[in-house]
């Protein structure tokens, strides 16, 4: 139907142009994954053994374990407290009329136009003026500046569809304040502050401009695989960040299907 | 005279302040809005402060607030240093990623709007966003992987009989990997531009007998334009502060501005100057945006 | 709104309101505004109401967009307060009193049924915050699905999996499960198509008539206000211009606004000549006959459209007779109304299709009306 409309010779152009589009952002990522089933400690294509020989180092590393740690400890810590500012945020963002929101939703806005990189080196200048270590926790802390604000757009979009009327429509059927909050407004809210913490925890666990100036000792898989990248090949770098995507589409695809089913269950899917 | 007036503007100032401070305070919305302010004034406004700081310090020092000098400033501008060309560079990346992503993210926008139809757009937009969320060093590798000698490309095309280009590790390496890395924060934003245009009022136009160029010329395009600025804002924006790109894909062929501000504030440790460049470069920013914001008419644009 | 939630006033009276309220005898006051007026940021929006609404009956307020009944119907509910003035149920003040500790309980326009429950546990929700037991909450929501003819099936049921009649009878069922004196209605009719809404304005009344409930009901439209009360409140710019039954309403307006509200009609603007005759400058030179009123001041005539007669030959001599031309004819199925006019005057005529005496377009007829067809009114 909507063919006709745009034209035949249009639509198809724009097909074919779209799937050039995305194999352009996906090759690389297959490259990733063909070179870390290579068995040769050096790459070359085509690739004369296979092997799975890498993917047993990786895994196995006593080194790559605590840095997988470490990347997992930040992405927990930031989707958690990220979520919950990011909730309040989303409530002052869309929830309430109140005189400084415009203000608020324009301000909110600025950690993202703001390369990270520039960010991360900023923190970095104030971390080390204020003659704090940096750890884990700085990461967390630089991590959080940009994903809240990310958190709190994602959860202002399901706050937006919230109707009010409904905790109206609740009081007047003489609900307390409190049970309005846990049984109405919760409840109806969940499948975004579960959008929220999913895009938290990946946004966190692929972060690299941040970590990179934050993460002081405590390395996280992108900055060990930056590390490496530049210090020469080892077929552990495609492979640990193929890992890292793998578990980047397994979150994603589990955590949608865990929105998908509460929307569905409310029976908006 | 002036200083009455100065001081006019100060109380007015104080007075904007101070009822910002009372509608945070004393409204349900606003008392919800403390946790992020206080989380932006720590970790956004406090550490630009201290940029802003440094910036004026004596170079190689490592206290703020306590001199003030132009010396950063002057050294970028002299031309003793190479820091010039990195600003060039960098906005000339930024500059050409954006143009080439408008083009490129455009069509794409088109069909998720229109073409594809729900269910294969949702797919699709998940399949774009998926990338932000793998950190872009690991995208860029496969890259150099695909590029390098021996590698996807060059050994495909010596099976052919034929050789891969030479290309890595040059400034037009960096440009494509910028516009890889920031292709879908030009996208989404170019979707929402056009998803304001109604299906109905471009078939009404095609109705009356306007070509389809012209439909999309002066219909489709200035509805659409919104979002696409913003999409070429947050590009550009994101581009002119890009590092990796030029430090994984780039090797050491161009030095970008913030690899400028990277390599003082760690390597050499001059706090003060990396400060100074952070600076300007904030400031450019700034001023596109606000140049980009003034100087394209947006009411003039939807109006037409 | 928002201001009336965040204000949890517990006044002493508040405990005893549904009490009270259960105790009035159908036929009595049950609810008494006293001069209530509302302004928003110095906007009055409702101006000096007053009105007794009697215990058991159904009461519609109509007015157009804009006339304040929402705004009534808020502080009816205890989602606003009145800014001066009084509501007043049972002889006590209940203008502060919180809507959770009202009998008063309102079905709203959208309906505001909770969408992540089934239908039985939307109308279980009410009980559930009163502490009922799961299994009297159980047996009274069926009660009530069978009250407002949902199928028992329904019960588990997703509410936004239920057609637009269907949400429409949950929400008044979840209403009644809170067991309200009285129950409001915010226009929830007026999303529901045409033919749907008849069924459910049958549905509403005779459900008035067996629940024993008061009924204060608000719509835009005046057909669906006389067509479903007992007793209308006409509003305009947030004054109550007219109230009584609906027969009142329609036969003996007050106003013209009145008269104009309730469908399509004509109105005259006629004054006393110096010889007490009356006169019309629709009509130069004519003597308009008027029924005696006892009042002689300039005023107007409001003639409706099914009370004009075509004087067509040998027919009964009518008190006014004026001379038309016929413009258009619009078929509305049982009736046709045309569109006449006489010199730079625009009149309808309403006639069944049996009773055309074959008018059409282009033709000029006579037409007539009695003195006591016409309804005089000064404003």
């Amino acid at each position: 139907m909507e063919y006709t409309k745009q034209g035949k010779h249009t639509a198809e152009f724009i097909w074919i142009w779209t799937i050039i589009v995305l194999g352009f952002i996906y090759l690389p990522v297959v490259c990733d994954g063909i070179s870390s089933l290579s068995k040769g400690r050096y790459f070359s294509f085509p690739i004369k053994r296979w092997a799975l020989d890498w993917w047993a180092k990786t895994v196995s590393s006593m080194e790559i374990g605590e840095i997988v740690r470490n990347s997992l400890l930040i992405a927990f810590v930031v989707t958690i407290l990220s979520t919950i500012i990011g909730f309040c945020g989303a409530l002052a963002f869309a929830r309430f009329n109140w005189r400084g929101r415009k203000l608020f939703q324009k301000l909110i806005l600025l950690p993202i136009f703001f390369p990270q990189p520039v960010l991360g080196l900023a923190l970095l200048l104030l971390f080390n003026t204020a003659g704090i270590t940096l750890s884990w926790h700085t990461a967390v802390f630089a991590h959080l500046i940009w994903i809240t604000p990310v958190v709190t757009l994602v959860i202002a979009i399901q706050v937006y569809g919230f109707d009010p009327t409904l905790e109206v429509a609740a009081r007047d059927l003489g609900a307390s304040k409190f049970r309005i909050f846990r049984e109405i407004t919760l409840p109806l809210l969940w499948p975004g502050i579960w959008s929220g913490m999913l895009f938290a925890f990946l946004l966190s666990w692929g972060n690299f401009s941040l970590s990179l100036y934050t993460t002081g000792v405590d390395n996280t898989v992108p900055k060990w695989l930056y590390t490496k990248m530049i210090a020469g090949y080892t077929p552990m770098v495609p492979t640990l960040g193929t890992l890292s995507t793998l578990v980047a589409a397994a979150v994603m695809i589990i955590g949608g299907l865990c929105v998908w089913a509460v929307r569905k269950k409310q029976g908006r899917a | 005279m002036e200083s009455d007036s100065k001081a006019a503007s100060a109380v007015k100032k104080a007075g904007a302040f101070g009822q910002w401070l009372r509608d945070v305070v004393q409204t349900q919305g606003g008392r919800c809005a403390i946790p992020v302010y206080i989380l932006l004034l720590l970790g956004f406004i406090a550490p630009l402060v201290m940029v802003l700081a440094f910036a004026f310090a004596t170079p190689r020092t490592f206290t703020a607030f306590t001199s003030f000098t132009l010396e950063n400033f002057i050294h970028i501008f002299d031309g003793s240093s190479s820091v010039l060309m990195s600003y060039v560079w960098a906005l000339a990346f930024a500059a050409l990623a954006t143009a080439i992503l408008t083009v490129v993210c455009y069509p794409v926008a088109v069909g998720m709007v229109r073409i594809f139809g729900r269910r294969c757009s949702m797919v699709i937009s998940v399949l774009f966003c998926f990338p932000l969320f793998v950190s872009e060093n690991v995208r860029l590798y496969g890259w150099i992987l695909f590029f390098m000698k021996n590698g996807i490309l060059d050994g495909t095309l010596k099976m052919l009989g034929g050789a891969g280009p030479d290309i890595l590790y040059t400034p037009g390496m960096i440009l494509f990997g910028i516009c890889y890395t920031y292709l879908p924060y030009m996208l989404f934003p170019i979707v929402l531009g056009v998803a304001l245009v109604p299906q109905d009022l471009l078939t009404a136009a095609r109705d009356l007998g306007a070509s389809r160029f012209r439909t999309w010329r002066e219909i489709e395009l200035p509805l659409a334009m919104p979002g696409v600025l913003i999409g070429m804002l947050i590009t550009f924006v994101l581009a002119a502060g890009a590092i990796s790109e030029s430090k994984i894909l780039g090797g050491q062929s161009v030095v970008v501005i913030t690899n400028d501000i990277d390599i003082a504030l760690t390597y050499s440790q001059n706090w003060p100057q990396g400060s100074a460049m952070a600076v300007v470069l904030m400031i450019v920013i700034a001023a596109v945006t606000l140049y980009a914001f003034k100087k394209i008419d947006l009411e003039k644009i939807l109006g037409r | 709104m928002e201001k009336a939630i965040m204000q949890k006033g517990r006044a002493p009276e508040e405990e005893s309101a549904t009490e009270l309220a259960k105790e009035i005898k159908p036929g009595d006051t049950i609810l008494d505004l006293v001069h209530v007026c509302r302004d928003f940021d110095k906007v009055k929006v409702i101006k000096d109401v007053s009105l007794q609404i009697k215990k058991d009956e159904f009461f519609t307020l109509v007015g157009p967009s804009g006339s304040g009944k929402t705004t009534i119907l808020k502080m009816l509910a205890g989602m606003d307060q009145p800014t001066s003035g009084d509501i007043v149920l049972g002889g006590k003040s209940i203008s502060t009193v919180p809507p959770d500790k009202r009998p008063t309980c309102m079905v709203f326009q959208f309906l505001a049924l909770f969408p992540h429950m089934t239908v039985g546990e939307n109308i279980e929700f009410p009980m559930k915050v009163k502490g009922i037991p799961g299994d009297k909450r159980c047996d009274r929501a069926y009660e009530l699905m069978q009250l407002v003819s949902l199928p028992e099936s329904y019960y588990k049921k997703n509410v936004m999996k239920c057609s637009g009649g269907e949400r429409q009878r949950v929400a008044i069922a979840r209403a009644l499960a809170y067991d309200p004196e009285i129950l409001l209605f915010d226009e929830p009719l007026s999303a529901i198509d045409a033919k749907l809404r008849k069924t459910l304005q049958k549905e509403l009344k005779e459900l008035h008539a067996r629940s024993g409930k008061t009924f204060i009901y608000i719509t835009h439209s005046l057909e669906e206000a006389m067509y479903m009360s007992d007793r209308v409140g006409v509003l305009c710019n947030g004054q109550l211009k007219q109230v009584g039954t609906p027969s009142e309403i329609y036969n003996h307006p007050v106003s013209r606004f009145v008269a104009s509200f309730i469908g399509d009609t004509n109105i005259f603007k006629v004054g006393m000549t110096a010889a007490g005759s009356w006169a019309c400058e629709d009509f130069p030179g004519m003597q308009i006959k008027v029924a005696p009123h006892g009042d002689d001041r300039d005023g107007y005539l409001v003639v409706r459209p099914e009370n004009l007669r075509v004087m067509y030959e040998g027919a009964v001599p009518a008190d006014n007779v004026i001379s038309c031309h016929v413009r258009n004819a619009y078929s509305m199925g049982s009736r046709i109304q045309y569109q006449l006019m006489s010199g730079k005057k625009e009149i309808m005529l309403e006639l069944t299709p049996r009773h055309d005496h074959g008018i059409k377009p282009g033709d000029t007829i006579s037409l007539g009306w009695n003195a006591d067809d016409a309804i005089f009114v000064t404003e």
